[in-house]
């Protein structure tokens, strides 16, 4: 609760410091995006190399009936979430059929068929030029054209979607998720039926990751094929673990550092990802539990133990 | 409680088991024994639902089981423990047994609700874990408990699920004799409360238990009986060769 709180005054204060609410929004959207894959692998133990096919189905589907409908964001961002949720229900029952590495390959390979299909369907995805003139709607009277508005709004959405996953970690729904991760057979042999729980929280993840993806058409008005492509769903595993996938903070922490990082380094020097990638390698090598496990000493215990 | 009808299974051209006619007891102890690759393990597997018979069938009380996986036979009240140790490693003592309690409600597809607040789930973890001696570790990690703490977990877990059958695949498996002698002890102490069906290498152990043993040979019943007529048995004592002497 002390660290929610903290977490909230810190995303409260950050436009008041730092000064670039479009690049605050974006750690924002990408972080809420970590914290969903780290459902699956922190939690549940299943590594999703696709996470960006339910963001961009999200982003595609907040966008079209923000442009189509003229539909309320509340609405849109509704209708992101059923579409993350639902499209990551039906590539986890398929990809959870595979052992191992193969499920992984078969997110991946979803991944990139979802990629080629935005890329193709230009009438609903503007293809490779993106999907342009995105409107961004006021809530309740209140105009969000505004860069600093609009972080307040996807921050309060944020911390909203942030403060449920907490409450589903510490639910008996997250405690099996913890027993499928640990091991899976004997989750089996005490009675839990592992399937439905492992589609159950593709979708809760989908759900989360279709959302960020409605947040972030709405912040630059625009979706480009990048927010379904493989870039962005390898970003999202490189955020979760320099982060650590013991804690869904530790998914934020990364997904902000990512963000901070990929930004300001790729103004000094065109090759920044070079030394993104020498820190990757020390995180990994070194801090096996992510940057958060040099904060909390749970989630190191449990990372090494 | 639990009888089996011409079991089966092949793998390829080989019976691992062959035709078993078996009949578990209500409130009995029954052992399986038998030579290495006499087929228990397989029998064992498809007991609890790892395996599909070849043909063959299984009931459970008055309910044909034989189609159903793992997880519904452990609903219905079929426990099993492993032969090697296999908890939660990463998860405290207590959640371990927390969460077989917790499987045998309907709160877990509860997002909202918090898993400490389940006041019934949590008070049975913690009388199972006092039976086993093993509410002082509650915090500790279940891969920091020794190993014979850890094969006792293991049970715990079993039990916690609130079975009616329990089925127990060599509990004593790579333990020293000690803690082999207190996990024995631990058995008999709750052997009573439930129908066992037991396989064990570890004669000792089960001439001390069992009040029914039944003797595999080549994936088929050699013998039944009660440990006296098996120990008296003649093809049983051929079988092992009179390599390992069955009194105890």
């Amino acid at each position: 609760m002390r660290r929610f709180a903290l977490l909230a005054a810190i995303v409260a204060l950050a436009p008041l410091v730092l000064r670039y609410p479009e690049l605050e929004t974006q750690i924002l959207t990408f972080g809420l995006l970590a914290v969903a894959f780290n459902l699956l692998l922190g939690e549940m133990g299943f590594l999703s190399f696709g996470q960006a096919t339910f963001n961009g189905v999200g982003a595609y589907a907040a966008a079209r009936v923000l442009i189509d409908a003229h539909a309320a964001l509340p609405l849109a961002l509704v209708v992101a979430i059923a579409a993350g949720a639902v499209t990551a229900a039906i590539i986890g029952a398929l990809a959870i059929t595979g052992r191992g590495v193969y499920g992984v390959m078969l997110t991946f390979a979803f991944n990139e068929m979802a990629y080629y299909a935005a890329f193709q369907w230009r009438a609903v995805t503007g293809g490779d030029n993106g999907l342009s003139g995105v409107p961004r709607p006021g809530i309740f009277g209140i105009a969000l054209d505004d860069p600093t508005r609009y972080y307040y709004f996807t921050a309060l959405v944020v911390l909203l979607a942030f403060a449920a996953v907490l409450r589903m970690n510490d639910s008996p729904f997250g405690a099996v998720l913890r027993a499928i991760r640990e091991n899976e057979e004997r989750a089996r042999a005490i009675g839990f039926s592992v399937r439905h729980f492992k589609v159950t929280a593709f979708a809760i993840s989908g759900a989360l990751s279709g959302l960020a993806g409605g947040l972030y058409a709405g912040l630059y008005r625009f979706v480009p094929l990048q927010a379904i492509d493989l870039d962005t769903s390898t970003n999202v595993v490189i955020a979760a673990l320099l982060g650590g996938t013991g804690s869904p903070y530790g998914a934020l922490l990364g997904a902000a550092i990512f963000t901070v990082l990929s930004n300001s380094l790729s103004h000094v020097w065109s090759h920044w990802p070079l030394i993104f990638g020498l820190v990757f390698c020390a995180v990994v090598l070194f801090f096996r539990g992510g940057l958060w496990s040099l904060v909390d000493r749970r989630s190191r215990r449990a990372a090494h133990a | 409680m639990l009888r089996t009808r011409e079991l089966t299974k092949r793998f390829g051209a080989h019976a691992a088991v062959d035709g078993v006619d078996l009949t578990i007891r209500p409130g009995t102890l029954h052992a399986i024994i038998g030579p290495n690759g006499a087929g228990k393990t397989t029998l064992f597997n498809l007991l609890s639902g790892e395996l599909r018979p070849t043909a063959g069938s299984i009931a459970f009380g008055d309910r044909d089981v034989t189609q159903l996986d793992a997880t519904s036979r452990s609903q219905l009240g079929m426990g099993r423990s492993f032969q090697r140790t296999n908890v939660f490693p990463k998860l405290t003592v207590f959640e371990n047994v927390r969460l077989a309690a917790q499987s045998r409600t309907g709160d877990s597809f509860a997002l909202w609700r918090s898993a400490s607040a389940l006041a019934a789930v949590n008070a049975r973890a913690e009388r199972v874990l006092d039976e086993f001696g093993l509410l002082g570790y509650r915090s500790q990690l279940a891969s920091e408990l020794a190993g014979g703490d850890q094969r006792l977990l293991e049970l715990a877990i079993t039990l916690a699920t609130d079975p009616v059958l329990l089925l127990l695949d060599e509990p004593s498996q790579g333990l020293s004799p000690e803690d082999a002698r207190r996990l024995i002890d631990r058995i008999g102490t709750f052997a009573q409360r439930y129908t066992i069906v037991l396989i064990e290498h570890n004669m000792p152990l089960v001439m001390r238990l069992a009040e029914e043993i039944t003797v595999m040979n080549f994936g088929r019943i050699l013998a039944h009986g009660t440990p006296n007529e098996i120990r008296a048995n003649a093809d049983v004592r051929a079988a092992y060769l009179g390599t390992r002497p069955l009194s105890s």
